[in-house]
Formats: C-alpha cells, structure tokens, sequence
C-alpha cells in the first residue's frame, strides 16, 4: 500500500519527538564549539579539551573569556524566551513582548544615571541600581494597570511607562559626553563583552527562585490562554494567576537585563519559534523549547557580535535585530500561509478549532486581533474608523 | 442622534469649524511667542525691546539668530510631521499608521546618519541630510510596502510589519554608529528629536521644502478623502487609488524626511496629532489637513517652549548648567500621559 498523499515527508526510521531534540541539541552543541573556539587564538576542536583542563594564556582565555560568556548568552537567551512566551499567553497577544513592560527602560535608566550625573557609588551598589530599575520600572506598570486586570490595559500601560521611561533616559543621552554615550549606546543594544564568571553566577539565585516558579506557572498559562471567562469556568482566579505570570516575567527579565543590556527581539522572536517547531502542544509544551530557541537565538548571535568586525566588538542586539527580524518574519509569513495555521493560535482561535467553523473562526480572527494589537494606536479613537467617513 | 439635531448640527458646523482654525492660529502664535521669551540668557522684557527694534547687539543675536529660527523651525516641523500622520492614517486606512511605525522615520533616521557616518554630509552641508533622510524615508516605506504584500488591507497587520521594519532599520542605525562611533555626539540629536541650536540655514532648508509638500499634500485632500472611505467607494467616485495612494505615501515620506532631517525623531507627533486633528474637525481632510497642520505646530512648539522652561527651572533647581531637555523627551512623555489616559479609560469601559 502506497503513502497516504498528506505525508509530508517521506517517513525516516527516528519519530519527530526524538528527532527534534536531537537537532536542537545538535546546533546548541554547535553554537557552542564555535563560541569556545573561534577567536584570537582560534582553537581546533581537538585541542578543546586541552585548553579547558591545562593553563597558560590559551586556556585562560577560554575558561576566563569566552566560557563565561556563553554560559551567560544560554542563560540570559533561555530567560529572555521563556518570559516572552510568558508574556504572550498572558497577555493573549502575540506582540506582547519583554520590551512593553517598561522592565528594560527602568534598568537602562538605572545604568545610565550614575553614570551621567557623576554620582561616585561603591561599585557593589551599581548592579543593585540596574536591578532596582528594571524592578521598578516592571512594578510601576503593575501598579498601573491595576495589577493585571485585562491584558489590552497592561499592554497599553506597559507602553506608557516605557514610553516615560524613554524620555528620561533621552534627557540623559543628551546630558552625556561623548564616552558616557557610546556605553549607555552599547548597554541600550545589549552587549556581552567582557563579562565574567561574577555576572554569570550573580544570576544563580534569581534563578534558583524562577525556575521552580516558572514550572508551577506553565499549566496555568495554558488555561489563561483561552480567555478569561473559560479560564475562570475552570476555576482560575484569573487576575491573581495573571499577576503571578506577569510577576514571574518580571523576575525572568530584570537580572538579565541588569547584566546584558535588553537584548531586542528575542522575547518575541524565541515563543514564535517554539510555537512553529512544537504545533500541538500548549503552553506547558512550549516553554521548554521557548527557553531552547531563545538560548540558540543569543548565542548563535553573540557569534558575528564578536567576530563579524573583529577587533571591534558589536553589540549582540543589533545581530539579533539584523538577523532575528528577518527570521521572525519568514516564519510569520510561512506561518499565515500554512493550511492549519499550527501554532499561531492566539486564544481567539482555540473556540472555534473544530468543524466547518474553522473558517468563520479564520476571518473573525482579524477583528480580534485588530483589537488587540490595538494598543498600538494610542489615542484611536473614532477618528480612525473608516466608517465614520461615510457618516459624514 | 436625532434627525433635527443632527440637521441643526450641519447648520452649525462650518461656524465652528471657522473657530476653530482662529483658535489653532492664536494658538500657534502663542506657542511661537513662548518659544521666543523661553530661554535662560535674556528675560522677556529684552525680547520685547529687541523685536521694537531697541536692545544691545547680544540681545539682538540672540532673539534674532538663535530664538526665531529655533520658533520657525519647530513650527514647521511640527506641521511637517502632523500632515505626514494625517496623510499616512487616511492613504493606509489605518489609525495606527504614523511615520513612527511604518518604517519612515527609523529610515529617515538611518539615512541620516549614515550619510554623516560615511562622510558624505554634515552640518556644514544640510541639504545633502535632507536627501539622505529622504531616500532612507523612501526606502524603509518601501520595504514595508513590500513586506506587507497582499496583506496592505489589514491594519493590525501592516501595523506588526511596520514594527519589525522600525525594529531592523534601527539596528541597521546601531551599526552604522557604532563602525563610525567618533559621530555619535553629534548624531544622537537625531535619534532623540531636539531642535537646539538651529538657525538661519535650517529654516531656508526647511521651509521651502515643507511649503512645496504641503501645497501638494492639499491638492490630494479630495481623493484622500474618498479613500477613506474605502477603496470601493473611491474607485466608484472615480479615483485612481492606486495611484492617488502611491503620491500621497510620497507626500507624507518626503514631509518627514524633512521634519526628522532638521529636527530628528520627535516621539508620538506623528501619531497622536491626527488623531486629534481629526477627533476635533471630523473626516473632510480639505478641513483636516490644515487643521493638522496647524495641531502639529501648537504641539511642536509648544513642547520646545516647555522643554525650555523645564530645563531651565531644573537647571535652577539642581544648580547644573548643562542640563538641557529635548523637545523629543517632552513629546514622548506626552504620548506617554495620553497612552494611560486611554488605557484607564479602556479599563473603565469594560
């Protein structure tokens, strides 16, 4: 008996759940020989193990330079994705990323003002003001969109807040002389130069709190993702598990934004990538591959960062912005094209996913998103809308 | 609404309408007039005696090279921007349509920066900025335009690609900078929007370039009207929308490149002012645009006026001479405040 005709690829002997892990293992296995061997010294693979175990100027450099830095690109690109795709089905929109909570603002603020206004601090404060930023930038959207209570108002806020934030810190980029800007710049773009073991394990214990949280969190999300009256049909209280979420992406954002700078574009680009790569499954199933993409995304990145204009190091963000946007828009693209629309299911979808319904869901999805992603149009009001035209 | 009220509406609307452009015009006169007195080296007393043609010859530089092309240009600019949202809502159908988030101001910005990174253009040669602003403002509406491909109808849509244009325009920017960092200083007035230190040459820059868009912009207000309405319709009334779209997307590129050329990338003008323009003068963009116009001067400049007093009261206040607010600083947090008054108020309706 022949294929069935909607095979979509000729059957290999390795069953897709095994062969995707795998491959990711694979390019994450190969980002990371990259990562430790080229460079100046560039290192034969063979001589890895050599140079990692051994001493002298060679094994310090790739176990004091460019180890730590990997570890920090994995752990800073997995938090980064893991608290976008948090956000995404909290929030039930697919724009929604780290960026529009106002966390990044505050900790850019938090940098950039010592170092413009000359304040003298003892260096161990510094890191603590990032932080401190970041958590009050996050807290501040929070609190203003009466913490959590429907995902188009925390949305809106969060823009609010980074929108105030910004204009803080542009006061600031005009107060700065010309050395101050090229570091406030590179931090503003997110960078991992020069960071060392101190950074990586100054994120231990954030992690040690965020992890456990975030398993707790992933089978909640799965409910919120499908609106909140049948989440709360469920049994969910809903705003209280929505605070939690945004909470936790607080907590997931602020330490590795402290430490790299807002790294653009993965917080939106790893979810979409998980959701494209793992179809049927819900929140739960795409955290894990979220945290993955997102790891793979920065230090795939960190990579022409550091190489592309050697001795001149960029900025990782600007690679992910070069590099990821165009990525992010292929799949989206190939994403709206696809027959079943997998993955992209954003809430709206999920109640009418079966029958003849199917198509009715399709073209009532657009008003719904319009909705959504309405937060973009601030002041929209019925000036907008064409039909007020025609009244007139 | 009634039928009466609604007849009695019309009655009145061309009086208001009427009023409303005086108002706007003092308005704007007012926002010139503080733009002129805001300032730390001459109180308002030395101004008035310079413009009746009295004062000492530093008064008279400052008031006469450094305030009123600093006044002119803000206003201008501002009216540059507010036409180009307006021109850019309708052409699109799309009220989150401004240059901000359709690839035209970030590409202005690259263009900008680029030609004075790479050497081709400077201070010392403005109009060579204009160009270069105008052909990166061409190119980043041209790479939405297409991206978005067959899907230009829908909003949120366009509005997603927008995004990502802005997003990888800007790190095409970040680039830039950073291979010609010795620039940076000089060029991160045009990613903040400050209208700081120009002078006579901008205004000749700017002016007539502004006043040939502007003139052209208007000659489109009727199709753009219809266009409004829907490409249907206005294909029924006899417009060529491709066509009328295609020259008002150029209108709108080149009203900003002027705008984000001189004064850089003023945050939320470009998307709040139409809004506004046409919550208060209704749909008739023949009314509208001026209106806009109009709007976008008033918030310009009086912003500038604001970010003058407040660098100066701050400047008194923290005992530091260098401190100095951007107007761009002074818009984007007074998008900021409408972004959570229009958030509240979505909370309350539900």
């Amino acid at each position: 008996m022949s294929r069935p005709r909607w095979s979509p690829r000729p059957a290999s002997a390795v069953p897709p759940a095994v062969r995707r892990p795998l491959a990711a293992a694979g390019l994450l296995l190969a980002v990371a020989l990259c990562a430790l061997c080229l460079g100046t010294p560039s290192l034969s693979p063979a001589e890895l193990p050599g140079a990692l175990g051994g001493s002298g100027l060679t094994s310090t450099v790739v176990t004091e330079l460019r180890l730590p830095r990997l570890v920090l690109a994995l752990v800073a690109g997995a938090c980064l994705g893991a608290a976008g795709l948090v956000l995404q089905e909290a929030l039930r929109n697919p724009l929604a990323v780290p960026e529009m909570l106002g966390v990044s603002s505050g900790a850019a603020l938090g940098v950039a003002a010592p170092l413009v206004l000359a304040l003298s601090l003892p260096a161990a404060v510094e890191p603590l003001l990032a932080l401190g930023g970041a958590a009050f930038g996050g807290v501040l959207t929070l609190l203003a969109a009466g913490f959590g209570r429907s995902p188009s108002a925390v949305l809106l806020t969060g823009a609010a807040v980074a929108a105030a934030l910004q204009a803080a810190l542009l006061v600031l980029m005009v107060l700065a002389d010309q050395l101050d800007l090229q570091l406030i710049y590179r931090y503003l773009l997110g960078s991992l130069s020069a960071r060392t073991w101190d950074d990586v394990t100054g994120l231990g214990p954030w992690l040690a709190v965020s992890v456990p949280a975030l398993v707790l969190c992933a089978p909640v999300l799965s409910v919120l993702r499908l609106g909140d009256d049948d989440a709360r049909a469920v049994g969910v209280r809903v705003r209280r598990a929505r605070l939690a979420a945004l909470g936790l992406a607080v907590l997931l954002i602020a330490p590795v934004v402290a430490v790299c700078g807002p790294v653009a574009w993965v917080g939106f680009l790893a979810p979409h990538l998980a959701r494209r790569l793992r179809p049927g499954s819900g929140a739960a199933g795409w955290l894990p591959w979220s945290a993955v993409c997102g790891a793979l995304v920065v230090a795939g990145a960190d990579l022409p960062a550091r190489l592309a204009l050697a001795p001149v190091e960029t900025p990782v963000g600007a690679w992910t912005a070069l590099l990821g946007v165009p990525a992010g828009v292929v799949l989206l693209r190939r994403g709206d094209r696809g027959p079943a629309r997998p993955g992209r299911g954003v809430g709206n979808r999920v109640h009418s996913a079966t029958g003849p319904a199917v198509r009715d869901g399709e073209s009532g999805a657009v008003p719904a998103r319009n909705r959504e992603a309405a937060y973009r149009a601030p002041a929209a009001p019925r000036a907008g809308v064409p039909g007020e035209a025609v009244r007139e | 609404m009634t039928g009466a009220t609604q007849a009695a509406a019309a009655r009145r609307a061309p009086r208001r309408t009427a009023r409303l452009f005086v108002l706007l015009a003092l308005l704007a006169l007012a926002a010139g007039c503080a733009a002129l007195v805001a300032g730390r080296a001459l109180p308002a007393s030395g101004v008035w005696e310079v413009l009746r043609g009295g004062g000492d010859p530093t008064s008279r530089h400052i008031v006469l090279n450094l305030r009123l092309p600093r006044a002119l240009v803000a206003l201008v600019a501002g009216a540059s921007l507010g036409l180009a949202g307006t021109v850019l809502q309708s052409a699109l159908r799309n009220p989150l349509a401004g240059p901000e988030v359709t690839g035209v101001t970030p590409g202005a910005v690259l263009g900008a920066v680029a030609a004075t990174g790479l050497g081709f253009a400077g201070w010392h040669s403005p109009a060579a900025v204009v160009v270069a602003a105008g052909l990166g403002g061409f190119a980043g509406a041209g790479l939405l335009w297409l991206l978005a491909g067959r899907e230009r109808g829908d909003p949120a849509q366009t509005a997603v690609y927008g995004v990502l244009v802005s997003a990888v325009l800007s790190g095409l920017t970040a680039v830039v900078l950073l291979v010609a960092p010795g620039e940076l200083g000089s060029v991160v007035q045009w990613l903040v929007g400050s209208t700081e230190g120009r002078v006579w040459p901008h205004w000749r820059l700017l002016w007539p370039w502004a006043a040939v868009w502007a003139a052209a912009t208007y000659a489109l207000a009727a199709p753009l009207t219809l266009l409004r309405c829907g490409d249907e319709q206005a294909a029924a009334a006899g417009v060529h929308t491709g066509r009328a779209r295609i020259a008002a997307l150029v209108c709108a590129v080149a009203l900003t490149a002027g705008a984000v050329s001189v004064v850089g990338a003023l945050g939320f003008v470009g998307l709040l002012v139409p809004h506004l323009a046409f919550a208060l003068l209704g749909a008739d963009l023949r009314t509208v645009l001026p209106g806009a116009a109009l709007l976008g001067a008033v918030v310009v400049c009086g912003a500038d006026a604001g970010a003058q007093g407040l660098s100066q009261g701050l400047a008194h206040a923290l005992d530091s001479d260098r401190l100095s607010v951007p107007v761009g600083a002074v818009t984007t947090c007074a998008g900021a405040v409408l972004l959570l008054i229009v958030a509240r108020r979505r909370v309350d309706d539900r």
